[in-house]
């Protein structure tokens, strides 16, 4: 790695920090104007409880204040402060239990979609046009095209109510294993396709045709020339993927009653639960952050010729 | 070929992963079948496992105001008083921690005093003893405006509550003394409520002691050993419990979960025992195939439409001002609540065993001498409420409201339809079952000429749109926090955080068209033509200090003939509470609040 790399890979940073920042700054204003409050219920308190509830929190004072207050709490303690809804927790904790499964979740579902789609599309770039390719085509496009949240009612009813081999619940032994699936044939039939498309155009390049007249051997052309190179895109995929399935697993997570960071996300918006928006807020964008740096790092240690500036 | 290798042995981890976890997969299930089923007869440990609803937002007695929440506590507490049922199947409230639940003593100034005796052998789960100085403490905070917990202010009824200094004390560590402002028919009932169970002060000095099993102390039947959050809270049986010997269960996994589908797989292949929610589009087929595991309980809640009291919904020509636009409003409002088919509304689109409503106090509150409150409330003869709800009085209530609106508005006699009606936006916060309901209002008006648009908006800011007034029309539903129509009632008072309608205030503050008349009960109360807070403000704070039970209910369904006689109430349907429960489990009930009881149950093999 030169130095050129180097100093591209500290922009990279620098830049990151900031966008985080602009992400916290929108969306603490955004979030405070809109209607409602996280004291709301149906069943009202009364003025002075919200009162001595917002005095408690913070929530009575300026709100460029409570602004700078926040971002020097995140940035000196990395403290993200108390849940306003669930009271007695810590927004960190919360964060936590649910990153623990979901990330868990995603990884193992991106690595699958990960090997099944780069060998399913080698395979049918490969056999083109013969039978197992058209099978894959017609199998991948329809794992595209139909969403999530049929795929998951379809694997539901299937395998825990007429074949019952899996638990319906996240939380049981062996329920993760629904999710799984579904959470990865989107992207796995994507990478088919998007591997499929790529290792053929590699694949009618000249310098395969001069490795081949060369005499080098069938597969050394495929896993040493051509696979490396069909990559490429599959690569800039995979890292945005990867921050995709952590992060937008709600549908599933639903479906499967499995207990990730989705829902945590979702039901603080619901319940204007200030501290948790800013918490799960800003620890998806730091991971979707991370995963497009670590993609294009990748993208420029697969293909030297990219140039980062 | 090294890295043909290497992805091959890759592609074998996976497949390996993904077979492990079917196996402990199936390992898992075995396992929770094998637990099942024992009743504690054999001396293997039993358990149940049910879902209810997902992760409560707090398990802590005093901030509590959600249903599932407060079954939890119901089980890992024990107040002064709790639900039973008796011999005959029968839904009472009895003693718990104290020895008896007594009457109270009437003091000179007309507040009324009980002095608790707690139980001896009253443990708390780490073993200390449970004194009355826990009570007193744990009431007190409750009730504090610096906790501000949703149901504080179920101490109303308790002396000191309005100064903010509650009147109880604890003599010694067993007697309990506590005075009331009034006798109050529903006080042994606020002693079996959550809020009203006790906590020990160095237990909840710790503000995250109730989100945790190691810091969870508790007194009741059950004790939380286990929340793995998201997915399941278990408790298991208090063997410090002064009553462990009555517990049946041993066991009980709630797991936590709101997705009705999920909750629906999980009860077909038999992990979950009972699940409370049913998906509405699936209700019919559930009910046909599980006739007896289907079960409709009833609820004490309404679901209604409210009106803005200053919205304006006459003609722009009418030419009326003041308070005979008020009565006009009035009459308009109701004659519209004519026009929609509750049945109809109840069958096709609730689907739920839900009841047409034609009041506003829901049903299973009861009067003095047994009898339903709803069924005698409005007055009239041949039917029960302010309107016949029955499916015959369909047509004629729909031409009684054309009549009526006719007054105001001009009608076509060739269309049938009202062409000056000003067009109005009903507001519904995001649901397919109040969209449809909304649908249906609108399909119903649009016959007479009325357009009404839907709009939707999201909870929390439909919560606040209506609070405050900025609305025509909204969706609207009340729960009852205990069994006496006061609690529908007082929300309505000019100062409640709760009256949505806006009675009182704005330009109807100043409306003087409301009547109070009370001498025929003995009260030197009479007003023509006063304002909200003249007559129903008045109303209200009579009833809350009357202590003739039969006067009392009296007042309350005058109250109720007020507040309908707005017309901003139209109310739609009654709740029920569905959810399924598997054949095998007995003993269980649930009470009319929709607490549900695991502790007495047993569960076949």
């Amino acid at each position: 790695m030169n130095s050129k790399t180097l100093f591209y890979i500290l922009k990279r940073i620098l830049l990151a920090i900031l966008t985080v920042w602009i992400v916290i700054t929108v969306t603490f204003f955004v979030m405070h104007a809109v209607p409602g409050g996280p004291f709301m219920s149906e069943k009202a308190i009364t003025a002075s409880a919200q009162k001595a509830l917002e005095a408690k929190y913070g929530l009575d004072k300026p709100l460029l204040e409570q602004y700078g207050t926040y971002l020097k709490d995140i940035v000196t303690k990395f403290d993200f402060g108390p849940s306003l809804k669930q009271r007695g927790r810590v927004v960190v904790d919360i964060i936590m239990d649910g990153m623990k499964t979901s990330v868990k979740l995603g990884v193992i579902a991106a690595v699958i979609a990960g090997v099944l789609g780069i060998v399913l599309g080698a395979v049918a770039a490969l056999r083109r046009n013969k039978l197992i390719d058209k099978i894959i085509m017609v199998v991948t496009t329809a794992f595209v095209s139909m969403p999530s949240f049929i795929i998951g009612s379809l694997l539901l009813v299937i395998f825990t109510i007429q074949v019952p081999i899996f638990p319906a619940n996240g939380a049981l032994k062996g329920g993760l294993v629904l999710p799984i699936i579904t959470l990865s044939l989107y992207p796995m039939a994507y990478i088919t396709r998007l591997t499929r498309s790529s290792m053929l155009d590699v694949l009618g390049q000249d310098y395969i045709r001069t490795a081949k007249a060369k005499g080098v051997s069938g597969p050394k052309i495929i896993f040493g020339h051509a696979l490396k190179n069909s990559l490429i895109p599959v690569i800039t995929y995979f890292g945005p993927m990867l921050a995709y399935i952590v992060t937008g697993s709600l549908v599933v997570e639903r479906i499967f009653a499995v207990p990730g960071i989705g829902k945590a996300f979702v039901k603080s918006i619901t319940d204007r639960d200030y501290p948790m928006i800013m918490g799960t807020t800003i620890i998806l964008a730091i991971l979707i952050v991370i995963m497009n740096l670590v993609s294009d790092i990748l993208y420029k240690i697969v293909d030297p010729r990219i140039n980062l500036e | 070929m090294k890295k043909l290798f290497a992805l091959l042995l890759a592609l074998v981890m996976v497949f390996s992963l993904i077979a492990c976890g079917s196996q402990s997969g199936e390992g898992g299930n075995e396992g929770e079948g094998g637990n099942e089923g024992e009743g504690g007869k054999t001396g293997e440990p039993s358990s149940i496992a049910v879902c209810l609803a997902s992760e409560p937002d707090t398990i802590d007695p005093a901030l509590n105001s959600a249903v599932d929440g407060a079954t939890l506590i119901a089980h890992l507490f024990s107040g002064l008083a709790k639900w039973a049922q008796d011999d005959s199947g029968k839904l009472v409230i009895v003693a718990d921690a104290a020895k008896e639940l007594v009457e109270g003593v009437e003091n000179p100034d007309g507040t009324v005093t009980y002095t608790y005796t707690l139980r001896d052998g009253l443990k708390w789960s780490d073993g200390k003893d449970v004194t009355a100085q826990d009570f007193e403490f744990a009431w007190k905070r409750a009730a504090s405006e610096e906790l501000g917990a949703d149901y504080g202010y179920m101490f109303e009824v308790v002396d000191g509550y309005n100064e903010g200094n509650l009147n109880v004390k604890a003599i010694d560590e067993k007697t309990l003394e506590v005075t009331l402002y009034n006798a109050v028919s529903y006080w042994n009932e606020l002693l079996a409520f959550p809020t009203y169970f006790p906590v020990r002060e160095d237990v909840v000095a710790n503000e995250s002691w109730a989100t945790d099993p190691s810091t969870y102390i508790c007194n009741g039947a059950y004790t939380m050993t286990g929340w793995d959050h998201n997915s399941v809270i278990t408790l298991e049986k208090n063997p410090n419990y002064v009553d462990a010997d009555q517990i049946l269960m041993d066991k009980i996994e709630f797991y936590l979960s709101d997705d009705e589908n999920n909750m629906v797989a999980n009860f077909k292949n038999g992990t979950w025992l009972l699940i409370d929610g049913v998906p509405t589009n699936e209700m019919a087929t559930l009910k046909a195939d599980y006739p007896d595991e289907f079960k409709v309980a009833g609820q004490i809640g309404t679901y209604y439409v409210c009106w803005n009291i200053n919205e304006d919904i006459l003609p722009a020509d009418s030419g009326l001002t003041g308070v005979e636009a008020e009565m006009a409003r009035a009459e308009i409002r109701n004659a519209i609540s004519l026009l929609f088919d509750r049945n109809y509304i109840v069958e096709e689109i609730g689907q739920a065993g839900q009841v047409p409503a034609s009041s506003f106090v829901a049903m299973g509150m009861t009067n003095p001498d047994g009898t339903e409150f709803y069924q005698t409330a409005g007055h009239n003869d041949g039917f029960a409420g302010y309107y016949n709800v029955d499916k015959s009085a369909i047509e004629s209530n729909f031409n009684q409201a054309i009549e009526v609106l006719k007054k105001y508005y001009n009608y076509d006699e060739a269309t049938g339809k009202f062409t000056n009606f000003p067009s109005m936006t009903y507001l519904y916060n995001t649901s397919e079952g109040h969209k449809a309901i909304g649908e249906y209002l609108q399909a119903q008006l649009s016959l007479v000429g009325i357009s009404m648009e839907l709009q939707n908006q999201e909870w929390n800011t439909f919560l606040q749109t209506r609070k405050n007034g900025d609305y025509s029309i909204a969706r609207n539903g009340w729960l009852a926090d205990y069994s006496d129509p006061i609690c529908f009632l007082d929300m309505w008072t000019t100062g409640s955080g709760n009256n949505d309608v806006q009675f009182g205030k704005g330009a109807h503050a100043d409306a003087k068209c409301y009547n109070l008349d009370l001498t025929d009960l003995g009260y030197d109360i009479k007003v023509e033509n006063g304002s909200w807070a003249e007559t129903y403000d008045v109303l209200i704070k009579t009833i809350k200090t009357c202590t003739d039970n039969n006067v009392r209910y009296e007042l309350m369904h005058r109250a109720e003939d007020l507040l309908m006689s707005t017309g901003c109430i139209c109310p739609l349907y009654f709740y029920t509470d569905t959810y399924m429960i598997s054949k095998t489990v007995h003993g269980f009930f649930s009470n009319p609040l929709g607490y549900k009881y695991f502790m007495y149950c047993t569960v076949d093999k």
